[in-house]
């Protein structure tokens, strides 16, 4: 069955209901295999890539840039801007590596990566701060839309969303766990919904899966669940071809869950939701990236693991 | 269902327990006068007793070179009037109840306000009521003066701790069976989780939170939740009057001193004491010479302490008590289902 394709806003344009996570590409054992997913992913009609600036120090993106050759049109390429608070120069310089190591001219999607610290919507909407190289790599053509993404706290979000700009997406993580935890799926994808906004899910398996290695919830369930929320698409983290293959099955056999179908599911799983157990994202200092602890001076992973 | 409280252990937002209430955190407030070197004193909440403006903190007593040292901490703190003497079932594996219990035998016991916390981290009451008896024989002792839930840190936390056959319902009978003569909570995530345990309605004595410039102006408890508190008439206890570990001190963007820290923990209006550890008599003494003859800061000097530390409070780096799970006990680690890394006991 072909992959279902959900349109942007209301742009015209049309992207696959499942999108290949770009730091996940980095983890996998060889350029080849990296390559071998990319490919089949194209050739069975995904086409929402996902990667970010700072995923492995710019080997994500490189990865994806090799691999994308002879099929970068086929593709809607998003990457993220990791100013972590620095200025709108830095962000451009940020640019154009990206654009080099994705061989491209342009982005489809720029996002600014990683709102998760309390202070970082007044950063990016500070005189000089990211949210103006945001407006001239669009003015420039360089960028066709624009987000921002998080996965700590839904009241982050909602600060960058007050400012009112014109923000074409925004992406979350969004899970059965979710929505009972601090949840984005209550708190946020209704705002951007009634901004207008497309929103992206991510985290569909809690981030590394721990949900699923616990044996609470399959990964068909999760992955399904999250495709089947008023969503443009979910990023999947593949760090392997086998759950490349796996995730695809889920995609090309997708029907939504209904209503009662997926509060069945909350509901399930609401005794492991409470304490961000599956979430740590959320709850922890686990997920959150070297470059905004080290920009927020907080220690790095080494010393602050948790 | 029915839980074993009874409805007098519920603050009655019409009845005498507020009433009661309506003067003490008023006068709590007045600054003590010093006009001796002593260690102030401040009423506890809506009760009579007063306890020393500086409380020793049990878990770094733990970290003392030996039990002798330890021993000569305490005797020291309370020669010197130091009456609050904090604790937690959990800490250090037990060393640091009975490294104090230790210190309090030969009569210290009946000269401090002793205080040790329950560890069930959601789990049943009845464990808490075991915790209870193995704390009291550690402490050497047949009551505590002041009984908490320890770390309210989790979002569901509250509703763990509310439930029927909970620690709430544990402590209000090991309160009415007279082993302990008042109770509250502790935590240092996020001042929800406190609002939440207060708006659940029980009539908690005490409860304790992180209190420092940086709290001031992030997630702030002082901001939030003290007010609360004064209005139930409860004893407001700071702790992490250095945010922790002392680690504002080894880092080039705080030039205030620990002494300023201390003192801005302590002026807060409404805190009743400060809890810190002290792991040495070098510590104990320099806590010491700034608690004797203590008078608090004024706004204008708290207002420009909290001034020359807001560049570094907005995102937490200094708090990460509230930002990451590095403060957060193994034992509730594991009850919550968290990783383990950099848990210390």
């Amino acid at each position: 069955m072909a992959i279902p394709t959900r349109q942007l806003g209301s742009s015209g344009v049309f992207v696959s209901a499942i999108g290949v996570g770009g730091s996940s590409l980095g983890d996998l054992g060889s350029n080849s295999e990296a390559q071998r997913i990319v490919h089949e992913a194209v050739d069975a009609g995904i086409t929402f890539f996902d990667n970010a600036w700072e995923y492995h120090d710019g080997m994500s993106e490189e990865r994806l840039g090799r691999a994308l050759v002879g099929r970068r049109d086929k593709v809607f390429l998003m990457t993220k801007v990791c100013t972590h608070g620095r200025n709108k120069q830095t962000g451009m310089a940020m640019l154009e590596d990206s654009l080099r190591r994705l061989q491209t001219d342009h982005l489809d999607l720029w996002q600014i990566h990683e709102c998760i610290y309390d202070n970082d919507p007044a950063l990016h909407f500070a005189p000089d701060g990211v949210i103006e190289a945001v407006d001239a790599a669009k003015k420039q053509g360089k960028v066709r839309f624009v987000g921002f993404t998080g996965h700590k706290d839904p009241a982050i979000h909602l600060d960058m969303l007050v400012h009112d700009y014109p923000f074409d997406t925004v992406q979350m993580p969004l899970n059965p766990f979710d929505a009972n935890y601090r949840s984005f799926q209550h708190n946020v994808l209704p705002e951007a919904r009634k901004r207008g906004i497309s929103v992206i899910g991510m985290k569909s398996m809690g981030g590394g899966g721990e949900a699923i290695k616990a044996g609470v919830i399959t990964p068909q369930e999760a992955l399904r669940y999250a495709m089947s929320l008023p969503v443009l698409t979910t990023v999947s983290g593949m760090d392997s071809y086998d759950v490349f293959k796996q995730n695809l099955a889920v995609a090309q056999a997708f029907t939504p869950l209904s209503a009662p179908e997926m509060t069945a599911l909350e509901t399930r799983l609401k005794g492991y939701a409470g304490d961000g157990r599956f979430e740590l994202y959320k709850s922890t200092k686990v997920y959150d990236a070297a470059v905004g602890r080290r920009m927020h001076k907080f220690p790095p992973s080494t010393e602050l693991p948790a | 269902m029915t839980p074993e409280f009874s409805r007098r252990d519920f603050i009655d937002t019409t009845g005498t327990a507020i009433a009661a209430a309506s003067v003490a955190p008023l006068m709590a407030m007045v600054p003590a006068a010093a006009a001796t070197d002593e260690i102030p004193k401040r009423q506890f909440g809506r009760h009579p007793d007063k306890i020393s403006v500086l409380g020793l903190g049990g878990h770094h007593l733990g970290d003392a070179a030996t039990v002798g040292e330890a021993t000569n901490i305490v005797h020291e703190a309370i020669d010197a009037g130091v009456t609050f003497f904090d604790n937690a079932w959990e800490y250090n594996d037990h060393r640091s109840e009975e490294w104090l219990g230790a210190g309090l035998r030969g009569g210290y016991r009946d000269k401090v306000f002793l205080m040790t916390k329950v560890c069930t981290h959601g789990r049943d009451g009845s464990l808490g009521l075991q915790m209870l008896e193995e704390s009291l024989k550690r402490l050497g002792t047949d009551h505590l003066d002041l009984w908490q839930i320890h770390a309210i840190t989790y979002d569901n936390d509250p509703e763990l701790a509310y439930r029927p056959g909970g620690i709430i319902e544990a402590m209000a009978q090991a309160k009415r069976q007279g082993k302990v003569r008042y109770l509250g909570f502790t935590g240092h995530k996020d001042p929800r989780l406190h609002l939440e345990m207060l708006q659940r309605g029980f009539a908690f004595d005490s409860v304790q939170m992180p209190i420092n410039p940086f709290d001031a102006q992030f997630r702030s408890f002082q901001t939030h939740v003290v007010p609360e508190a004064l209005k139930r008439g409860m004893a407001v206890l700071g702790m992490k009057p250095f945010s922790g570990q002392g680690n504002p001190f080894h880092n080039a963007e705080i030039t205030a001193t620990p002494r300023d820290f201390l003192r801005y923990a302590m002026s807060v209006p409404g805190v009743t004491t400060t809890i810190t550890g002290m792991e040495s008599l070098a510590v104990l003494r320099q806590n010491l010479a700034i608690a004797r003859g203590f008078t608090p800061m004024n706004s204008d000097e708290m207002n420009a302490l909290q001034a020359a530390v807001a560049g570094s409070a907005g995102d937490g780096h200094m708090e990460i008590y509230k930002t990451s799970i590095a403060f957060d006990n193994v034992v509730t680690r594991e009850v919550h289902g968290m990783p383990l890394e950099g848990a210390h006991p």
